[in-house]
């Protein structure tokens, strides 16, 4: 597959050195070749000897001190090997013509890999390695890009987009885009080019990570990291992952890679005309430093203002939450007011609601008729929260309205089930038991429908029931809700909803049927207040929130208690 | 809470599973409705159902009663212990026509 994309490209596109540089590079290699030999290798392309003296003699490649005038001499004062990588970079420089890929801008290709060679050399002098090898490497090291490009020329338009991104991605991005990386084609072009193994290593490896003492590679990785601060489009994050990365890699100071920074724009510019490649005018590096405080100012802005944002959106929840709270607030104002006011100790009747959530389903009531009966109830509609307080709201005031008129629990039961079912919504329904006390003759008649059973204990404490006898009220419409009468003889009537017989003691565990009859019985000798008191203290006073609404009626004839 | 919807003959069935209360049972009221309201005749199966409270009695009687006004079949199958315990006090039995199998009621 690898080798197919290369293959694409055509012969005349394919960056190639002249011939004459590639026996110099070739006799440079060989222990073997004298400064003779080079001489008259050279002799044969006068245009590139005349380059190769022009070079030499520059203060870049370290020969101040004496003008060279011919190859062999060049040899002689500066060795074989600084011969043979100025010739490389002169033949790289010189395979790549201006305008051979269309849409791909040559000139800067060239600067990238300009400030690649000079930060590879600086990077090398840091460590004391040979930074001629470096500089050289770090020339041709993205050279497989171009290979890339001229396999696909029609992938140019992304050259600058790839060039704004950090090494890391930019390979991701290569491999997305032409199916390989620049590293794995410059590999190949070493081959071709037959490149000194170690510059040709270099190039192939120089996205490794190696964890060995650094060397040519790990240079090159650097080198190019230090690049892309210059080039990326977000240089405070490449600037803070090339921090680390050479930092890390070089176990250098910040300060001591402040001042590598410092000097790349100037070598740059310095290199170039060394090489005599044309680039843009170098940024000083304080300037790229202004890009990053810039970035990293708005990034803070942004920031801000998502603070700012979050802040002001959790005030107005505080203050929706405080609006809804007053309503809510208002509503179970509303919903006490619907409760019984508290009558004497006198009264035979006594009744508690603790509400779980602010509003509560249950319910329950008791009012004197005009001769002396007392009207009772307690109800519980299903489901909780607003809808429920409503239709509570609703049949309780039916409950008053009503009884007022009709004194017989069952019959009453009856109205309120009609008109709950002619406007109940969602399958609600309500659950209720209704009776009327005498006090008199300390009887009760009383109608159950579809609510807990009633329990009665007599003056031995002996238990009774009055279960369901109908359905909840709102199901069905017409009904019939018949009524049990018996009489109190002393003894206790008790209503409850579940909230009781569900509600979690101490333990955890719930407190059940049995729990509650045992309840009711070992509380027999207390008053009633005190009675309901304590019922509602066993589910309440460990718990912060109440599972469900407790609610409790006592009927009761007024006895003397101690 | 689990909610399983299958066609058994002329029903379609919407088994409920584990604790059908105040936060679950807006998800057994969904299916329940959406089925009736396509004129589908249904069936639910409480068989295991391990606690059901008011509000999830209030989506059968709901189911109940949309049943009625839209004129299709509604009724309640293999009723658990726990979820019976709760209709038989409400006297709700009396209301929804219970069966003990969709097998029995198929051969019937």
């Amino acid at each position: 597959m690898k080798i197919s994309i290369l293959s694409e490209i055509k012969p005349s596109d394919l960056p190639s050195p002249p011939q004459a540089a590639i026996l110099i590079m070739q006799a440079c290699t060989r222990d073997s070749t004298d400064s003779k030999e080079l001489g008259k290798l050279a002799s044969n392309d006068p245009m590139l000897t005349a380059e190769l003296l022009r070079i030499v003699n520059t203060a870049f490649f370290g020969n101040v001190a004496q003008q060279i005038t011919s190859i062999s001499r060049t040899v002689t004062v500066l060795g074989q090997r600084t011969l043979r990588n100025i010739t490389l970079c002169v033949a790289v420089r010189d395979s790549v013509k201006v305008g051979s890929i269309p849409g791909f801008d040559v000139n800067q290709f060239w600067e990238d890999s300009i400030r690649r060679a000079v930060s590879a050399r600086a990077v090398a002098q840091y460590l004391d390695v040979d930074h001629e090898a470096c500089f050289t490497a770090g020339l041709l090291q993205d050279f497989g890009l171009l290979a890339l490009y001229h396999a696909h020329p029609d992938k140019a338009e992304h050259s600058s987009q790839l060039r704004e991104q950090d090494p890391e991605h930019r390979r991701q991005t290569e491999q997305k885009l032409f199916g390989m990386t620049h590293d794995e084609a410059g590999a190949m072009l070493a081959e071709t080019w037959a490149l000194p193994e170690i510059i040709a290593n270099a190039i192939s490896e120089h996205h490794r990570i190696e964890t060995s003492e650094p060397s040519i590679t790990t240079i090159l990785r650097c080198a190019d990291w230090i690049n892309s601060i210059f080039t990326a489009k977000d240089k405070s994050i490449t600037l803070q992952k090339t921090s680390d990365i050479v930092l890390e890699a070089l176990t250098m100071t910040s300060s001591q890679f402040d001042v590598l920074l410092e000097m790349i724009p100037k070598e740059v510019a310095t290199a170039a005309q060394v090489l005599g490649l044309d680039i843009n005018q170098q940024e000083e590096f304080i300037k790229i430093l202004k890009q990053v405080n810039t970035q990293l100012a708005q990034a803070n802005l942004s920031y801000q203002e998502l603070t700012w944002q979050l802040e002001s959106s959790q005030k107005e929840r505080d203050r929706l939450q405080t609006e809804l709270n007053k309503e809510l607030g208002l509503a179970r104002e509303i919903q006490n007011s619907l409760l019984p006011s508290k009558m004497p100790d006198t009264f035979p009747i006594i009744g508690v609601n603790l509400a779980a959530k602010q509003l509560s389903g249950d319910f329950y009531d008791y009012f004197r008729l005009k001769d002396g009966r007392i009207y009772f109830n307690l109800g519980d509609v299903s489901g909780k929260g607003t809808h429920a307080a409503l239709l509570m709201a609703k049949t309780t005031s039916l409950f008053r309205c009503l009884g007022k008129r009709v004194h017989e629990p069952g019959k009453l039961l009856a109205y309120v089930n009609e008109e709950i079912y002619e406007t109940s919504a969602r399958g609600m329904f309500v659950t209720m038991v209704a009776g009327i006390y005498d006090p008199e003759s300390d009887t009760i008649s009383l109608a159950n429908a579809g609510h807990l059973p009633a329990i009665i204990i007599d003056q031995d404490k002996q238990l009774s029931k009055i279960d369901a006898q109908s359905p909840p009220l709102g199901i069905l419409r017409e009904n019939v809700f018949p009524e049990t009468q018996f009489k109190l003889n002393g003894g206790s009537l008790y209503l409850y909803s579940d909230g009781v017989t569900e509600g979690r003691l101490e333990d955890g565990k719930e407190l059940g049927m049995k729990g509650l009859l045992a309840l009711f019985l070992s509380l027999a000798e207390k008053s009633p207040r005190d009675r309901i008191e304590a019922i509602t203290n066993r589910l309440t006073t460990h718990a912060d929130v109440l599972r469900d609404d407790v609610t409790l009626v006592l009927v009761e004839k007024n006895r003397v208690f101690d | 809470m689990k909610c399983e919807i299958s066609t058994r003959g002329i029903y379609t069935v919407i088994a409920l599973q584990g604790e059908v209360d105040l936060h679950y049972s807006p998800q057994a009221r969904e299916p329940i409705l959406t089925c009736l309201k396509k004129k589908q005749n249904v069936l639910v199966d409480l068989s295991a159902v391990t606690y059901i409270d008011s509000s999830g009695v209030a989506s059968l009687v709901e189911g109940y009663q949309e049943a009625k006004s839209s004129g299709v079949k509604f009724g309640l199958v293999g009723v658990s212990k726990a979820a019976l315990q709760v209709l038989q006090l409400a006297r709700l039995d009396k209301v929804f026509s219970i069966y003990d199998s969709v097998e029995n009621l198929l051969a019937n």
